[in-house]
């Protein structure tokens, strides 16, 4: 626990690093599993089956024009990408990539900020991500933008509630609200008569994954709940009046909080780096690496193959559908828990 | 000077500018975002003093609810349409000055007055330590000594949950739940068709009127009505 400060920079430095070249991979990789669910190709032009196309399209977004709307409130347009931007890298900071590890004399934590309240405080970084995108609508002075935001707003405080309950019966299981923790008592193995399984939430929790997962999606404003930026009646929601690198912050933070979601449901119900032979640091990653490209292929998977919700279909499902079930969860896990302890 | 103390003097300093940026902004939406700035820097001091939860609950709570719904509101109106903050109304700014004044004295003889400089509560860090941490800590006192209390807020917030339920209901609920089941959607025949919704006709057999009949067909139940005149929007009036 207790090391250099310095160490600790280098660390989230590279997680960082390794979190934007995933960005730029997921980009590509998304694109080519489209193309696959649609009998394309995808891009296959730059590099060998198209491995260089973020290279092509990050030099492209930042040559491009950047176009600032005269009506436009200038600072806050300035300013609300980089919120978007930041709020969904800053996530990654509490998810634990494994225990200790030692290189050259030094021990090294490999959660960059081990807090005990770390799943609360991915909640709130991804409430806070929010402000973004209705800031960056408002101050675009534009109709659709502006439609796109406060159709964001309301999408993203309803499904939060649904993200935040569907949590709880995994902390009433957990006992702690520590990542860390919570993969800890995953990783401790089940004896039911004769099988061994592992504790792994997803098991003893599959209604709130369900919850989970539908309010994730809709908390990244992905497909099919993708409404905020509905091209087909928005033009593109509230990032209409927003081109080259701008648009870029936006892009980025939308797919980084993709991946930082799908850590995150790793972590909470598929036991993070736990599997066959995490004892060794690399294997316990590259468990946790697969993990999280399952729910990104899921991401994938979801919007090549669902339409689009109407709003009012969008706010229904969340506040007479999901709420009550995610309450029913909270009962049913305090009771059992109540009646086994 | 230890990093602490330049840390909590930086938050202190820009949660008090953040403050003040709420109150002179002009631009009611430039409010909100110093609004936000602002208990951001609170909830900072909050983590300084060992109370992550408290920090992280402030963050959902205030930051990531309230105040989107606040700016969700704000973002609606016209700005034109707002009343005047910043002149006019001398009695009123008067009368904010003097309560401001007062509240503020109030709390300073509060302060310089109490009795408990020094001594310990029961949340001492070993109390808290034994339980496992602030959280549990906070659960434990929040659901046994002060339930009642937690119970009443509870009941409170569900009155008003109602209330803006209500608030927000048709004017004649039971009607409206027997015959309609789709949404109204103005750019299709079917969903300005008001003999179908009146009469409680079911959606498959519902005749599709030609548009110029829209408005003209017979209506047995609850009709459309329009909230405002469309000549307002265009001006022709």
């Amino acid at each position: 626990m207790d090391e250099p400060i310095w160490l600790k920079f280098i660390v989230a430095f590279i997680i960082m690093n390794v979190l934007l070249v995933g960005m730029a991979y997921m980009t590509w990789f998304e694109r080519k599993m489209i193309a696959a669910f649609q009998d394309r190709l995808g891009p296959t032009r730059t590099g060998p089956a198209g491995l260089l196309q973020p290279l092509a399209d990050g030099a492209k977004l930042l040559g491009k024009e950047d176009l600032i709307p005269r009506a436009a409130d200038k600072p806050v347009f300035f300013f609300a990408p980089l919120i978007t931007f930041m709020t969904a890298i800053v996530g990654v900071a509490v998810i634990p990539f494994g225990e200790q590890i030692t290189v050259f004399g030094e021990t090294i934590n490999l959660t960059i900020a081990d807090l005990n309240i770390g799943a609360l405080f991915v909640l709130a970084i991804s409430s806070v991500g929010v402000y973004g995108i209705i800031l960056g609508a408002w101050a675009s002075a534009n109709r659709y933008s502006l439609l796109g935001g406060l159709r964001s707003a309301a999408q993203v405080v309803s499904y939060e509630i649904i993200l935040g309950l569907s949590l709880i019966g995994v902390f009433i299981l957990a006992g702690s609200l520590n990542l860390g923790d919570i993969v800890r008592e995953q990783s401790r193995s089940l004896e039911i008569g004769p099988f061994e399984i592992s504790n792994w939430f997803i098991l003893s929790q599959p209604l709130a994954f369900v919850l989970f997962m539908i309010a994730a999606v809709a908390e990244t404003n992905r497909a099919p709940f993708d409404l905020p930026e509905a091209e087909t009646e928005l033009v593109s929601g509230f990032h209409t009046e927003y081109s080259a690198f701008r648009f870029s912050f936006y892009f980025l933070g939308e797919y980084i909080s993709m991946i930082v979601i799908s850590l995150f449901a790793s972590t909470l119900f598929l036991g993070g780096t736990d599997g066959p032979g995490s004892d060794n640091f690399g294997l316990g990653l590259l468990w946790l690496l697969l993990k999280t490209v399952l729910f990104l292929f899921f991401y994938v998977w979801l919007r090549a193959t669902l339409p689009r919700f109407r709003y009012d279909q969008l706010m229904g499902i969340a506040w007479k559908v999901l709420l009550p079930l995610a309450l029913l969860n909270i009962i049913v896990t305090a009771a059992v828990r109540l009646a086994t302890n | 000077m230890p990093w602490d103390v330049i840390v909590f003097y930086l938050l202190a300093a820009v949660c008090i500018a953040a403050a003040l940026g709420v109150v002179v902004s002009s631009n009611p939406v430039h409010s909100a975002i110093f609004l936000v700035l602002c208990f951001f820097n609170v909830a900072g001091v909050f983590v300084m003093m060992g109370a992550e939860f408290l920090a992280v609950i402030q963050v959902i709570v205030y930051t990531g609810a309230i105040l989107v719904l606040v700016l969700f509101v704000l973002m609606l109106v016209n700005p034109d349409e707002l009343p005047e903050f910043h002149q006019g109304r001398p009695i009123q700014r008067a009368v904010a000055g003097l309560l401001g004044i007062i509240l503020m004295l109030e709390i300073a003889i509060a302060i310089l007055n109490r009795e408990v400089i020094g001594q310990q509560g029961a949340a001492t860090a070993a109390a808290i330590e034994s339980v496992g941490g602030n959280t549990q800590a906070l659960g434990r006192v929040l659901y046994s000594d002060y339930l009642f209390a937690f119970e009443v807020i509870s009941l409170v917030l569900t009155v008003g949950v109602i209330g803006a339920i209500v608030l927000a209901l048709p004017e004649r609920l039971g009607e409206r739940i027997g015959t309609r089941r789709d949404t109204i959607s103005l750019g299709h025949p079917r969903g300005t068709d008001a003999a179908a919704i009146g009469a409680g006709v079911a959606r498959e057999q519902a005749p599709i009127l030609e548009t110029r009949d829209r408005f003209a067909a017979p209506t047995t139940g609850r009709r459309l009505v329009m909230t405002k005149d469309p000549d307002e929007y265009t001006g022709a009036k």
